[in-house]
């Protein structure tokens, strides 16, 4: 094995190995997930060279300098307020889903009018219209990081694949026999799984464009569905109160977490894929010991549904949004809640991190979205102007772009 | 209300749950109708440009009410909310002669959809109030309902405005419903 070269990773922290072995180029990473910006670099170096052979005595230093500049990275100061940059009113339907590409050039929205749309982030133009699904576009999502590919899941019970520089559907799956709600691809983007209300999970290649599984075993709705990091294990959130674990390879079912006593709204793996974490219709969170499915712990406090719930990039907190019009941050470690977000006067249907995670952006029935302070939980900002209830909202890698999707048929981009 | 409540009440519903889909051309009432029926305010009321869901308590139903933008442009896309439909809702503007023609034309599209065959169909006359407003029973004649054969129907005059006639309707949406559901 001999080492080329050393990357940088910044969200989550980490540096990645490209290496030769056996005439063949490999990538493997190192994750610092604990890393602060005043964490101890010499200390941090030392241990990283016992715990990886691929770093010797002869790249310590080019090894110091990354942890350094990772660290510069956490610790810059973000005062970026946010302001309206462009509103986008092609749709002519309320929207459904939003999403970013990995670099955040682009992104894609979801509509009742049967499109998905591609937009230029900087320009705020159209650059596609996908059109074919005859109902709702519902899930959306880019095969990040390439991003070379779309794919839109729709009540329709299809679901197709488009080329991003193209717009042309590559490939529309059949075999649903309702409404598809939730999709991803893979993390090695060679696989697709789409979740629906006829409570299977399918999974289909996207080269041979065919299915190559089923994930049956729920009996309501699937809403949510999952992979972790390295692509082996995908989870599923269903209606019939319970979260599947499944191997991707085989299509088995591995565990099913059983404890929650509402439909399950979210469900979702931290970054090492050592937990799950859910959110239910039982107003609790719940956290899981990913390989053997047991039950850690339940993060309770919210007086309605939880709605949605998410980790950070490193898996070092959680953030849940609930009906009650309040969102949680919990520390994964302790499981304590740190932080109370509140300030809407409606429920939060959508919570996620900035990449960074010291931010937190909610979406709201009463018509905003707000920036919290990931650590304090104070509102930095309220992002007002849309009409109606925004039903999706996302933050673009670098954390500097904002968009907002809502009932009022407009997405909106800030800056 | 949010994605994930759509998406729950876009299931089959249990036993004592109602979707009710309203429809109708723009400006026949139908926002007013439906705030009507969950005593909201109907001072400012503009045209809906994509739906409204409200849910609604009533003789021991719960009756989850779709309320559709009816302009001509979205008009292609009602068929996005036809599933698992059990009562239909057709709106008129009574004092809309000119668009009469239209109307029934809408309406006799919906009875052709092979996803609502079946479903009862409730045709409020509204905008009693207004003194230029047609009777429902020369509505009833214009649209020739008499000819529909496939499922129960009934035409009920009202006044979203006003709430008069509102619950008379309701009342036989919810008996058509229980014999539907039981």
């Amino acid at each position: 094995m001999a080492l080329r070269r050393l990357l940088l990773r910044y969200f989550p922290p980490g540096i990645i190995l490209e290496y030769v072995e056996g005439g063949e180029s490999k990538t493997r990473s190192i994750d610092l997930l604990d890393l602060r910006p005043d964490t101890d670099v010499t200390a941090l170096v030392e241990e990283i060279q016992k715990r990886e052979p691929l770093i010797t005595a002869s790249c310590l230093e080019h090894i110091t300098h990354l942890v350094q500049r990772l660290q510069e990275k956490l610790g810059e100061k973000q005062n970026h307020k946010f302001s309206l940059f462009k509103v986008l009113r092609t749709h002519i339907l309320p929207l459904t889903n939003v999403a970013f590409n990995k670099s955040g050039s682009r992104f894609i929205t979801g509509s009742y009018d049967r499109t998905c749309k591609l937009w230029d982030t900087a320009s705020g133009e159209e650059l596609h219209s996908l059109e074919g699904h005859r109902n709702v576009v519902y899930a959306i999502a880019f095969n990040n990081p390439y991003g070379d590919k779309i794919a839109t899941g729709s009540f329709d019970k299809t679901c197709k694949v488009w080329s991003t520089e193209t717009g042309k559907c590559y490939h529309t799956f059949r075999g649903h026999s309702a409404e598809i709600v939730c999709l991803s691809f893979n993390p090695q983007s060679t696989l697709l799984a789409t979740g629906s209300m006829d409570t299977t999970a399918k999974l289909w290649d996207l080269e041979k464009g065919e299915e190559v599984a089923s994930l049956n075993g729920h009996s309501a709705e699937i809403i949510a569905l999952s992979f972790n990091t390295t692509g082996d294990r995908i989870i599923t959130g269903s209606f019939d109160h319970t979260v599947a674990v499944w191997d991707v390879g085989t299509g088995r079912l591995l565990h099913t977490l059983i404890g929650h006593r509402g439909e399950i709204s979210s469900a979702q793996f931290n970054w090492d894929c050592s937990l799950i974490v859910t959110g239910s219709m039982d107003k609790t969170c719940m956290l899981w010991d990913a390989v053997t499915g047991t039950h850690i712990a339940t993060l309770a406090g919210h007086s309605k549904e939880v709605l949605d719930v998410c980790f950070d990039y490193a898996g070092q907190r959680i953030a849940t949004a609930s009906a009650d019009g309040s969102a949680r941050v919990y520390n994964a470690g302790t499981k304590q809640c740190i932080a109370k977000l509140e300030g809407h006067e409606d429920e939060i249907s959508k919570v996620c991190f900035n990449p960074k995670g010291n931010c937190i952006l909610t979406a709201s029935s009463d018509k905003t979205a707000r920036l919290w302070d990931a650590a304090t939980g104070h509102c930095l900002q309220v992002l007002e102007g849309h009409a109606d209830e925004i039903f999706s909202c996302a933050f673009n890698y670098r954390g500097d772009t904002i968009i907002t999707g809502s009932k009022d048929n407009s997405c909106r981009i800030w800056h | 209300m949010g994605l994930l409540s759509i998406l729950r009440k876009l299931k089959s519903t249990p036993d004592q749950e109602v979707r009710i889909l309203l429809l109708g051309l723009d400006n026949a009432g139908k926002t007013t109708l439906l705030k009507q029926l969950a005593s909201e305010d109907i001072s400012h009321i503009t045209p809906t440009q994509g739906f409204n869901i409200k849910s609604v308590q009533s003789q021991g139903f719960k009756l989850n009410v779709w309320d559709i933008g009816g302009q001509r442009k979205i008009r292609p896309y009602w068929r996005n909310y036809f599933e698992n439909t059990d009562i239909l809702i057709y709106v008129i503007d009574s004092a809309d002669r000119k668009r009469f023609e239209e109307t029934g034309q809408e309406l006799a599209e919906l009875l052709d959809e092979e996803k609502l065959s079946g479903v009862p169909v409730l045709i409020f006359a509204n905008k009693q109030d207004l003194l230029t407003a047609a009777p429902a029973s020369e509505i009833a004649e214009g649209l020739n309902l008499h000819t529909i054969r496939d499922r129960v129907w009934q035409i009920q005059s009202c006044s979203a405005l006003s709430g008069e006639g509102v619950q008379d309707g309701m009342n036989w949406v919810c008996k058509n419903v229980s014999t539907k559901k039981k």
